[in-house]
């Protein structure tokens, strides 16, 4: 479905990505763990085409589309931030991309309609961004992608500027519509828990270089992810509760 | 990426719009100081930049126009500060926080005029006083207007800058939450007058800093208010210039431009003071 | 505020309205009387009526401003985004300043000779272009701080969701900035409404912009025609902030 052929940039005397090849199939989610500075928003983003890598190659669907322009690649990145158009209401916002196409009237409210309905805003559809909870903000943000069927989804942190509840049921919701509607995504996190939670196969990502583990258990057992630190931590406090 | 040509053409532009009539404009005026362009130019000649440097009534008017903006800023400045720290609320809440926008509203030509026709001989004032009995006849009337003092010049722009500033420290005095730090002030111990000059005057002043010196060097370099209320005998920077240029004696157009070389230099002197000055404010000790 | 010093400072405001509206409609004033003797319209029915050219003026003025401040707000939009996404965006900007370091009668004069070089010395698009050399980077100015990285997001969103450059424009940067670019546009406006010395020299005379009008008659004499002129200059922005404040100075 995606791969990446051995993408590098340097940016600023630094070496932001070094060498990244892998791939991801279709309806497929994988997520990638990565503390902020480690290049995974660079890597979002050049998969997107708003950067360009100084080496390599992009290949969506056995089609090179290292220097398609972003805006024919078909592939959202999602912000951390919502960045829900101040101007527009949530159907308006749903509904942007599709009237970039032009499709008619009908169209739109049948996809916008029914989006609204699976992501749970009927009511807030006429609501203007400033209204809305940030829970809702993402999942408004999540339906504006989702309308216009991408062939992959990029999300960088969504949930990050989350409360604990509303990042949980977010990640459930997510969990759910990606199932429905088969999406094939990389969604990029700093949370531990929230990487293993989300993705069908995990990635850790440092200095620049990406690390990607065909199981869980790989992923566990490996040191660098810091799973088994933060287990043993709970382990130990059971201990001393005995 | 496929933006860049657009972006390029946006920057010439911006250079065209702004650096080159500037770049232009000065570089014309050095010529033609120097005598190298123009209707009478003689060649390479230092004459009249000597001309105008050892001329007592061109450094009269750069000092009368010193003046002017000093005197003219220090006294809106008092007059703003005095409002807004004695009740701040005042201009951004209420009628008044409407009513103070109202005097921008007038340029100043229609200033300069409206001044002309309240401090002039036969003007407003001089005829309330009359009916006062204060004077009995016109020419007693004080000399408030093409005085040697800039009496006029100074009242005009004291009228326009002092609501500009007044609107100006309301808004910082919200928006740097300078209520918090007097209520701090207070708690520390501070009385009336040390929470105004210890930490309300000079909040305020580091921060509007910048606006006020843009705000110095507008009344330094304006025209139209001394053009109407201006004396013959200590004239400022812009009406010296353009009377220079508009004589009829040719001789007098190279010192015209040597006055505007010699102001920009002046201006951009202050300029990289300012700069220097924010820039030393800006860097952790 | 005590209500006496706010009753105070609500009369200084209003004064020189007053006043200048009480000179607008006056005739004869000797001295020492603190009114005009006599009272008429006459003045103002001549705006209306066209004679004394002022109602020619009031029209070059608003085609003037109105153009002046269409062009330089719509440009230094465009041109500002490029400049504050430049990595050395505080070095380009610096140059916007460098008009000020004129005082625009000065920049005028200096720029005479180049007016004449190009056939624009007293016409009216020579006065238009003069005055975009000071509004054009205002507006540079007023709108660099309105481009930030929250809304270069939401532009590679609308590329991200399949949009073009333009439908970015058209469809989100404009619409966000409905209320910037209005600003920016009035208060252009009144630059450009207010200005008298640059458009004196460029003009010659020849662009008889309503700030030309109060000072040729305050030199001939005519207080009350230099009253009328003032208050046509002064109540249409006058109107306008009074209606709306927070759009004319939220920048």
């Amino acid at each position: 479905m995606l791969q990446t052929k051995n993408i590098s940039k340097v940016f600023q005397g630094e070496q932001v990505l070094e060498g990244l090849s892998f791939r991801i199939n279709e309806h497929e989610m994988l997520s990638i763990l990565g503390r902020s500075g480690s290049g995974k928003t660079t890597l979002l983003k050049v998969l997107a085409g708003l950067e360009t890598a100084d080496r390599g190659q992009v290949i969506l669907e056995g089609q090179d589309i290292t220097t398609v322009p972003a805006n024919r690649r078909g592939i959202v990145y999602l912000y951390q931030e919502a960045l829900l158009f101040p101007h527009l209401n949530v159907f308006e916002n749903i509904a942007f991309g599709l009237r970039l196409r032009k499709q008619p009237e009908s169209v739109i409210k049948d996809n916008v309609y029914a989006l609204l309905e699976r992501l749970e805003l009927p009511e807030q559809a006429q609501k203007m961004p400033e209204q809305l909870s940030g829970g809702q903000r993402q999942r408004v943000a999540f339906g504006r992608a989702l309308v216009i069927e991408p062939r992959v989804l990029l999300l960088d942190e969504p949930f990050g500027a989350l409360d604990s509840e509303t990042r949980t049921n977010m990640q459930d919701l997510l969990k759910g519509v990606a199932k429905d509607y088969g999406l094939t995504a990389i969604f990029v996190t700093h949370d531990l828990k929230e990487a293993m939670l989300m993705g069908d196969r995990m990635g850790m990502m440092q200095k620049g270089k990406l690390n990607i583990y065909d199981k869980q258990a790989d992923f566990i057992a490996d040191k660098a992810t810091g799973v088994l630190e933060e287990a043993q931590f709970w382990i130990n406090l059971q201990d001393l509760k005995k | 990426m496929q933006a860049n040509g657009a972006a390029q053409f946006g920057r010439f532009l911006f250079v065209l719009l702004s650096a080159v009539p500037i770049v232009a404009g000065v570089g014309y005026a050095l010529l033609y100081s120097l005598g190298l362009t123009g209707v009478m130019a003689e060649g390479m000649t230092g004459a009249h930049w000597r001309e105008v440097l050892r001329d007592a009534a061109f450094w009269r008017t750069i000092g009368f126009s010193l003046y002017v903006a000093l005197v003219s800023i220090l006294i809106a400045l008092a007059i703003a500060l005095a409002l807004v720290l004695r009740s701040p609320r005042t201009f951004t809440k209420g009628s008044l926080s409407y009513m103070i926008y109202l005097p921008l509203s007038i340029p100043a030509i229609v200033m300069a005029f409206f001044i002309f026709q309240l401090l002039g001989k036969g003007g407003w004032l001089s005829r309330l006083a009359h009916q006062l009995g204060m004077i009995s006849a016109l020419g007693q009337f004080p000399d408030w207007v093409n005085d040697n003092y800039g009496i006029g010049i100074i009242v005009a722009h004291v009228v326009m800058a002092a609501p500009f500033f007044t609107i100006f420290f309301a808004n910082l005095y919200e928006n740097e939450r300078l209520g918090d730090y007097l209520h701090l002030a207070t708690t520390l111990g501070a009385g009336r007058r040390q929470r105004i000059f210890r930490v309300g005057v000079p909040i305020l002043l580091r921060r509007g800093l910048a606006t006020v010196f843009l705000y110095f060097m507008f009344v330094m370099g304006s025209y139209e208010i001394p053009l109407l209320l201006g004396s013959q005998s200590v004239q400022m920077v812009s009406i010296r210039t353009i009377q220079r240029l508009q004589r009829y004696n040719l001789g007098d157009i190279p010192e015209a431009y040597a006055i505007s070389v010699a102001y920009t230099v002046l201006v951009v002197v202050l300029l990289s003071a300012l700069l220097w000055f924010n820039r030393r404010q800006m860097r952790p000790s | 505020m005590s209500r006496t010093v706010k009753a105070m400072l609500v009369g200084l405001i209003l004064f020189p309205f007053a006043f200048l509206l009480m000179l607008s409609v006056g005739r004869q004033w000797p001295y020492p009387a603190l009114f005009p003797q006599q009272w008429s319209l006459a003045n103002w029915a001549m705006v209306w009526g066209g004679s004394e050219g002022l109602s020619n003026s009031v029209a070059i003025s608003v085609l003037l401003s109105t153009s002046v401040a269409a062009l330089s707000t719509g440009t230094s939009f465009w041109v500002s985004r490029h400049i504050a996404y430049h990595p050395k965006r505080e070095a380009w900007l610096s140059m916007a300043y460098l008009p000020y370091v004129f005082a625009p009668v000065i920049l005028a004069a200096c720029l005479q000779f180049f007016f004449i070089l190009a056939g624009l010395y007293g016409t009216f698009g020579g006065v238009l272009v003069a005055q975009l050399f000071i509004t054009f980077p205002y507006g540079v100015i007023f709108f660099s701080s309105f481009w930030n990285e929250r809304l270069r997001n939401m532009e590679q969103l609308v590329k991200t969701l399949g949009g073009n450059s333009r439908q970015a424009y058209a469809k989100v940067l404009i619409p966000v900035a409905r209320g910037a670019l209005a600003t920016c546009f009035f208060q252009l406006f009144l630059i450009s409404w207010f200005e008298y010395g640059l458009t004196n020299l460029i003009g010659v005379g020849k662009v008889p912009t309503l700030t030309i009008r109060v000072f040729q008659y305050v030199n001939e004499a005519n207080l009350f025609l230099a009253a009328l002129a003032s208050c046509l200059l002064v109540f249409p922005p006058l109107l306008l902030l009074w209606v709306n404040r927070r759009v004319v100075f939220k920048g």
